[in-house]
């Protein structure tokens, strides 16, 4: 399979850059630990019935039940495990994520994420740490205040940074992230940092996490690199535009004759492609612009599947300089 | 099919004799064959339509599995024709993203309201039931026969809704608002056809619990019914009580969209940069508990009678009695019970409190207790046999290991820690499609091959029967088994294509091969269609008791049984499943004396 070869295969659970996903991982993987114990159980008993019993081989059939002892042990071992996996795991796991916001004196930074088909709306305080309200009535994308704030008349909502589908956070400070819709129920998901909540119109729901200390999207980014192969000319781009989608090169890729095809941080693409066949250029190394992504799992209407945004995890110092630019630099920012 | 006239009338003895019996004259071909009362004729109608409706949805599958595969390429075959429902685009005739939502949603229902439950329960509940118990017909004749055309009506009103404005329902088969309410006229069909099914699955019901309450054989006490009817039974009270909720929410999801109601939307919405017209005050959440309180209950309804079909193959072609049949019917009961309290598990990432979750975890991992005894049940049942691999068999064995897979893999969806990573990915669609599509279709495979001699008087070949069976084995393996590994990686579901995020390109090569998967699947039912139907005509003749069974329908009544199914009144005499009693000169003793074969 052709494809097999130009990505770079993941198996399993995706790597996690929170501080608290350990603890949902562990219960995953112990959880299939159990099933595959019980799965193999059954199955070496199932196989070994299937050969022992055959119709030639067994000339009379058991009439008498036979007293399996067996059975009852492994139900009262599957509750055991369940109550332990449920006991011991699952709930203080759950009220860890749920019940524990962080305290002010942990220095939390506080963001909001209003959805809408089909973008994420990220709302920032500002320097005053003080969300402007959104007014509904005066909500218009038209008019660039998706979120309806009123910078005029509102005090707090003078500051307020809005963004659109990037939500940039400082790594290493507990982060609380207040959700809400505009329109239909959608579902904020970061896999990569174990966070998934529905977004529910007219309900403002929060959730916590706190991102790995020394983590960036800049480094996360050196581990994601992957090699894509450049079709022959004439043979379908189609696996070359694939995997190049939201990828950027992460080196100068140069011609025989040193003029650079595709620039270091560009996106490869299709245009590109003669120019690469031409400078026999066999393969070329690509990475994800924004390594952390934001899925909505909650089907949403036509291009759902066109929701994604993006987490830039940025260290702290990093982030504020960002911050602080985001202010200066004008009331609003809409990327992309 | 000889006529109607041999039965007897002196019978009764639970007293009232169905309505059916009071008249004398044979039925034209309309009374016979379209406009039938004899459950038999209405299972056989419930059988065909829903075969046909399952194939409609796994061609519905196999298109979308090609944009999985090829995202954005031409559709083959069907992608020009699509393109006049605006399924597929105008000029480059790929699936378009609207497309894609129609084909997902409406898969999902026909698949569950069109397919599974009306096979299982309206064509094998339907024929097989008041057979094996000894009925001359259901309790109320003419109540199955609405039943089936309310059915029917509902499924053409589906269908049609792929010629309504703005093409087929596209909000999933979950339809939640606030996304159904604002969706186009699409939706309004749905919320009638499902209005119609649901109509129909409770009329049905109630027939299928006073028929087994009141019509059972002299000497059928409840403790001497085969498996097959007590799982019927446990499932027609699913459908009695958790359809209600529904058929109201149905009802308050159409006046929100055509009469201005606002049950389940909030204030200030706004959609498409326009504020909407509904005043608000209502809950989005209402209808996911409404529509979660059915929709729970209705996995059992798919899976239950599935296992009713395996505990009677099994124990038929073990030779055995069925190991723990006291204790198998009391853990259907209590699934049933229990199916009522865990809906909420579907609801965990809403932003419920931990208090709750925390019952609804309780429950769920409760409910798979009763499941795992099951299955031990059925795997002990093997111990000592004497196993007949006809095809019949080999269905109902692969039951065992798929539906393993489909259950354990619910335990991680139900603990609320762990549904954080996976909630809403391919790891969902994989756990479900485990239990229903390797595990209740290949149960139904298993009862069609199983009791088709009895409805045609001629046996399938066991040749093509194996040639079905292996591909439909390998490939939904193929199919169903890459789902966990997309969703461990966390990739979301209803993706018109996955290739945009990272975490999917990086497990498109499985998606590539689910796709490969699909098609030995599609192709491996071409044995099964041509054995299906030649059998019909050519089929080898088969006995009255073609598979020397114990249960009334083979014991006492011809094949095919004659309007009235019972030569004479079946006296049943002992327990289901009296196979290989020590003694005995065959390695069976059917339920029954009379009418031996
Ligand atoms: C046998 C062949 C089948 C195949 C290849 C198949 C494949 C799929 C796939 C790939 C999806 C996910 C689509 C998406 O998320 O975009 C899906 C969804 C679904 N399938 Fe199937 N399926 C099959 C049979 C069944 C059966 C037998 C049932 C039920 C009895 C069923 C019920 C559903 C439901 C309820 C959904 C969710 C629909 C929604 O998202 O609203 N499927 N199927
Ligand atoms: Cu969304
Ligand atoms: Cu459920």
């Amino acid at each position: 399979m052709s494809l097999l070869a130009q990505t770079q295969p993941m198996y399993w659970l995706p790597p996690d850059y929170s501080t608290h996903g350990w603890q949902i991982d562990q219960l995953i993987n112990w959880m299939h630990v159990f099933m595959a114990v019980l799965f193999v159980g059954w199955g070496a008993f199932f196989t070994q019935c299937l050969v022992k019993y055959r119709y030639r081989r067994n000339p009379t059939a058991l009439y008498e039940p036979i007293k399996a002892k067996a059975s009852k042990v492994v139900e009262a071992a599957v509750v055991v495990i369940e109550v332990v996996l449920l006991v011991a795991f699952a709930i203080p796991v759950l009220a860890e994520y749920k019940n524990d916001p962080p305290k002010p004196e942990d220095n939390p930074f506080e963001v909001h994420v209003v959805a809408q088909q089909f973008a994420w709306n990220i709302h920032y305080p500002g320097p005053d740490g003080k969300f402007g309200k959104r007014n509904p009535k005066l909500v218009s994308d038209a008019n660039s205040n998706p979120l309806g704030l009123d910078r005029d008349g509102d005090p707090d909502a003078k500051d307020d940074i809005v963004g659109n589908n990037e939500m940039h956070l400082p790594v290493g400070r507990p982060i609380i992230v207040k959700l809400t819709s505009k329109d239909v129920i959608h579902s904020f998901s970061v896999p990569m940092l174990r966070v998934k909540q529905d977004t529910v119109p007219g309900m403002e729901i929060p959730v916590w996490f706190t991102v790995k200390e020394g983590t960036s999207s800049d480094a996360i980014r050196e581990t994601m690199i992957r090699t894509v192969a450049v079709p022959a000319a004439g043979a379908n781009p189609r696996d070359f535009v694939l995997w190049c989608t939201n990828n950027i090169a992460v080196e100068d890729i140069k011609g025989s004759d040193g003029t650079v095809i595709v620039g270091k941080g560009r996106e490869p693409s299709a245009e590109h492609l003669e120019a690469l066949q031409k400078a026999g250029i066999g393969e070329i190394r690509v990475a994800p612009r924004h390594p952390v992504e934001i899925h909505c799992t909650q089907l949403c209407g036509i291009t759902h599947y066109k929701m994604r945004g993006f987490v830039i995890l940025m260290p702290p110092d990093e982030f504020e300089t960002w911050y602080a630019e985001q202010a200066a630099g004008g009331d609003e920012f809409i990327e992309e | 099919m000889s006529g109607g006239h041999h039965h007897d009338h002196g019978g009764g003895h639970h007293g009232h004799e169905p309505a059916l019996h009071g008249h004398h004259h044979e039925p034209g071909f309309i009374g016979k064959y379209l406009f039938s009362v004899d459950h038999k004729v209405i299972g056989v109608q419930y059988t065909v339509t829903a075969l046909v409706f399952l194939l409609v949805g796994f061609s519905m599958m196999l298109i979308m599995r090609w944009q999985l595969a090829r995202p954005g390429e031409a559709v083959p075959l069907v992608g020009s024709l699509l393109s006049q429902l605006g399924i597929t685009h105008a000029q480059t005739k790929a699936l378009t993203n609207e497309g894609y939502n129609m084909l997902g949603a409406m898969h999902g229902t026909i698949m569950v309201f069109l397919g599974v439950v009306p096979l299982a329960v309206g064509g094998f509940g339907n024929y097989v039931m008041p057979l094996q118990i000894g009925a001359k017909d259901m309790a109320f004749p003419k109540l199955n026969m609405m039943s089936y055309w309310v059915y029917l009506s509902g499924g053409i009103v589906m269908m049609a809704s792929f010629w309504a404005n703005g093409g087929a329902a596209q909000s999933g088969w979950t339809s939640y608002p606030p996304l159904a309410n604002t969706a186009l006229s699409g939706q309004t069909w749905w919320l009638v056809g499902m209005v119609l099914l649901i109509t129909s699955s409770l009329l049905g019901s109630v027939n299928f619990i006073v028929t087994i309450m009141h019509l059972r054989a002299k000497g059928l006490s409840m403790w001497r019914l085969p498996f097959f009817v007590w799982a019927q039974f446990v499932t027609a009270f699913l459908l009695l009580l958790a359809f209600p909720p529904l058929e109201a929410a149905g009802v308050m999801q159409l006046m929100d969209r055509v009469a201005g109601t606002s049950f389940f939307m909030p204030e200030g919405l706004i959609v498409s940069d326009k504020p909407t017209a509904w005043t608000g005050g209502g809950s989005p959440l209402l209808w996911q508990h409404l529509f979660w309180f059915l929709a729970h209950p209705e996995v059992y309804v798919l899976i239950l009678p599935a296992m009713g079909i395996v505990g009677e193959i099994i124990a038929n072609n073990t030779r055995k009695p069925l190991w723990g049949y006291t204790t198998l019917v009391y853990s259907i009961i209590f699934l049933g019970f229990m199916s009522f309290i865990v809906w909420a598990h579907h609801m965990y990432m809403t932003g419920m409190g931990t208090a709750l979750s925390t019952f609804f975890q309780a429950t769920t991992m409760i409910i798979s207790v009763p499941s795992v005894i099951i299955l031990t049940c059925f795997i002990i049942s093997l111990y000592g046999a004497r196993i007949r691999y006809n095809t019949p068999m080999l269905f109902a064995l692969a039951f065992l290991p798929m539906f393993a897979i489909g259950g354990l893999t619910g335990l991680p969806l139900g603990l609320a820690a762990s549904d954080i990573h996976l909630h809403d990915t391919y790891y969902v669609i994989g756990h479900f499609h485990y239990v229903v599509a390797p595990g209740t279709i290949i149960a139904l495979f298993a009862g069609i091959y199983y009791w088709f001699p009895k409805v045609t008087g001629r046996r399938m070949s066991e040749f093509l029967g194996k040639l079905h069976f292996w591909p439909t084995l390998i490939g939904m393996n193929m199919v169903f088994g890459p789902m966990f590994f997309v969703g461990i990686v966390g990739v979301q579901r209803r993706l018109w294509t996955q290739t945009d995020y990272q975490l999917g390109q990086m497990t498109q090569y499985w998606v590539v091969f689910s796709s490969v998967g699909a098609a030995v699947l599609g192709l491996g039912q071409l044995p099964f269609i041509w054995n299906f139907f030649s059998s019909i005509f050519a089929g080898r003749k088969a006995e009255q008791n073609a598979w020397e069974a114990t249960t009334l329908e083979w014991a006492a009544a011809p094949s095919p049984p004659p309007h009235g199914n019972f030569l004479a009144d079946p006296v049943v005499v002992c327990g289901p499943y009296e196979y290989s009693v020590p003694g005995s000169p065959k390695d069976y003793c059917p339920q029954c004396q009379t009418s031996e074969a």
